[in-house]
């Protein structure tokens, strides 16, 4: 397969929540899996609902993700002289009827409390299990999944996403393959992990104002790190408008179209009955809108090194950083 | 101050839809501040019809700077940094570098010489814009990551401060998705939860994820089901009776909230008598109860 790169990896993202990406995602890995040796990522650990939509109830391999440490105050040492509350930089520590207290939902374990304790009185638990990496090696659409799924309330999900995402590596070994990354809404530390080192993104929008504005955010990103995008229209069908306007937008920044999915009812009873559309309604405008989409992606994939170079973003806008010095000077 | 959080775990359940018409709903009766503390994907001056954001203020988070006069190269900095952002080359001063660096402080407390002083990064900017729609005033207080930067739980930390700087009687916070601590910063200390969901089996995994740290933070939870149409509602039930969830919402769906989305007319505003309007008047006539009993 996949002409000059043995490994490719084709991320899926949108910015906005809610648009389709793992309605998507599911279908195509699918369709993908009988053209390529293909694993999916569910690179959402915050909320991992890929292996719902593939209808997976149990795993192959559970393994536990050891991560960051957790503050606590030693009562009896305490003074409350608040000064932990101060220099904490993520609003961690709390005070109760004039007593303070670690939020544990929030605590990154930084150390920078203990170094302030003028009693000593700060104590941390370690190895943390912080979340846990599943591996399904055969669902029953063929394909391996791995997925990923951080503890409520633990911070630095995107280094979990790493990990996933060389789990699957590890699994392809030396095969010549396809990794197909679910990612998750927003543009932080998961997206930014799922989307670092990809060969392409497949941007998934709406045709809202929301999930526009949120597209150039994510897009701004995949320009970041040099990586061509592609674009995918869900609901297309709600309004022409903004429709239109994402169109505009894609034209403008060299983004590949691959096509519209009209809004079907019949996408939200697939996800109830844990589904991949494409097999719970294989006839729905849905799915045939899916099946050309992904007639498209393997044109892409055959020939990804010629694609690549046609989209590659217009311009290179790389990752700069601002910086106050102190005395105030802003460097750009 | 009465605050309320708005939150999910899912993306696209309608947080910010629901959070945005509360909001004007209560600004109605009381000084409203709605924060969008969703740094990532911030919409809710789009639902509102906000094209321009006012009074911009660099989020800064805190980045070392070396005094070479003082540090002696022990390399204390760059083994208390949990992010990788400090490097002690053999012989050389430490090299930071800005973008993996948190703000933690920890490398400027644990110094043993002082050596460090204290400059900024810029993650992202707030914004208070104050936004008037036929006659109701409201506050808007925005966060909003650059593209590229990472750390979002320092900037949702320091967006809420600065909302909270403001005099008001009801905070309402709308967070992102997910359910990493960027969302249990914007959970403590509020007087009330509403978990938006919708009746899928993504919406409800993702719920779960969200009841856990609520209901172990002790917060007061309702839900509002949006799109309640779309599946089965009765699992929800189920769940909340575990997590002592005290109300429950539903909200049908409805041609109605499209148009009012694609208009950037929030639905209360533009179809007062819209049965979705309706839902939102009686939670927020429930929101007002309790407002009172909290001696408002």
């Amino acid at each position: 397969m996949v002409s000059s790169i043995s490994q490719l990896e084709i991320v899926i993202a949108s910015g906005k929540g809610g648009v389709g990406k793992s309605t998507l995602a599911s279908s195509l890995a699918i369709l993908l899996a009988k053209k390529y040796y293909l694993i999916a990522v569910d690179a959402d650990a915050e909320a991992p609902n890929l292996h719902i939509a593939l209808g997976i109830d149990e795993w192959d391999i559970v393994e536990p993700y050891i991560e960051g440490r957790i503050a606590y105050i030693n009562r009896d040492k305490c003074t409350d002289c608040g000064l932990c509350a101060d220099a904490c930089q993520f609003g961690a520590i709390e005070v109760r009827n004039g007593k303070y207290y670690v939020n544990k939902w929030i605590c990154e374990g930084c150390y920078t409390c203990s170094f302030v304790c003028p009693v000593k009185a700060i104590f941390f638990e370690r190895d943390i299990v912080a979340g846990h990496i599943y591996v399904k090696e055969k669902t029953i659409y063929g394909f391996p999944l791995v997925s990923s799924e951080i503890t409520p309330g633990r911070p630095n999900s995107g280094k979990l996403v790493t990990e996933a995402k060389n789990k699957a590596k590890k699994i392809m070994g030396s095969k010549k393959g396809l990794i197909l990354v679910d990612a998750a809404a927003g543009i932080g530390c998961q997206v930014i992990s799922s989307i670092a080192g990809a060969h392409a993104v497949i941007l998934v929008a709406e045709p809202t104002p929301s999930s526009l504005n949120d597209l150039k955010r994510i897009h701004k990103l995949a320009k970041h790190f040099g990586i061509p995008s592609m674009l995918v229209i869900n609901k297309a069908d709600i309004s022409e408008k903004y429709r239109e306007k994402i169109l505009e937008y894609a034209r403008r920044e060299n983004i590949d179209y691959l096509g519209d999915i009209p809004y079907d009812e019949n996408v939200p009873r697939s996800i109830n009955t844990m589904k991949p559309l494409l097999e719970a309604y294989p006839d729905t405008e849905a799915s045939k809108a899916i099946r050309r989409i992904a007639e498209k992606l393997v044109k892409i994939i055959d020939n990804i090194s010629e694609w690549r170079l046609k989209h590659l973003p217009a311009k290179i806008e790389p990752f700069i950083p601002i910086i106050i010095k102190p005395g105030n000077n802003i460097v750009k | 101050m009465f605050r309320i959080t708005v939150t999910g775990g899912k993306g696209g359940t309608g947080k910010s839809f629901v959070a945005v018409n509360i909001a004007l709903l209560l600004a109605k009766h009381y000084r409203t501040v709605l924060v969008d503390l969703d740094l990532e994907a911030p919409n809710d001056h789009i639902l509102l019809g906000i094209d321009k954001l006012k009074n911009e203020e660099p989020i800064k988070l805190f980045l070392p700077f070396i005094n070479t006069s003082k540090c002696t190269k022990c390399g204390v900095c760059a083994k208390v940094c949990d992010t990788g952002a400090i490097l002690l080359p053999s012989g050389a001063y430490p090299i930071i570098f800005p973008r993996l660096c948190s703000g933690c402080k920890a490398c400027y407390y644990a110094c043993p010489y002082n050596a460090i002083i204290e400059g900024y990064h810029v993650l992202g900017y707030v914004y208070r814009t104050n936004i008037v729609i036929e006659n109701t005033e409201l506050t808007l207080v925005t966060g909003v990551l650059r593209e590229g930067e990472e750390h979002v739980p320092p900037g949702v930390n320091y967006t809420r401060k600065k909302a909270e700087e403001i005099e008001t009687d009801i905070l309402l916070m709308d967070t992102g998705a997910g359910t990493g601590n960027q969302i249990s910063i914007a959970l403590k200390n509020v007087d009330l939860t509403i978990i938006v969901t919708e009746p899928t089996p993504l919406g409800i995994h993702d719920m779960s994820n969200v009841l856990k740290i609520t209901n172990e933070m002790g917060i007061r939870t309702w839900i509002i089901i949006n799109k309640s149409s779309i599946g089965d509602t009765s699992k929800i039930y189920e769940i909340s009776e575990k997590y002592n969830v005290e109300k429950i919402y539903e909200i049908p769906y409805h041609r109605d909230v499209v148009s009012s989305y694609v208009e950037r007319k929030p639905i209360v505003i533009k179809y007062k008598n819209s049965p979705i309007t309706r839902v939102f008047n009686e939670i927020a006539q429930s929101i007002i109860g309790l407002v009172r009993s909290n001696g408002k």
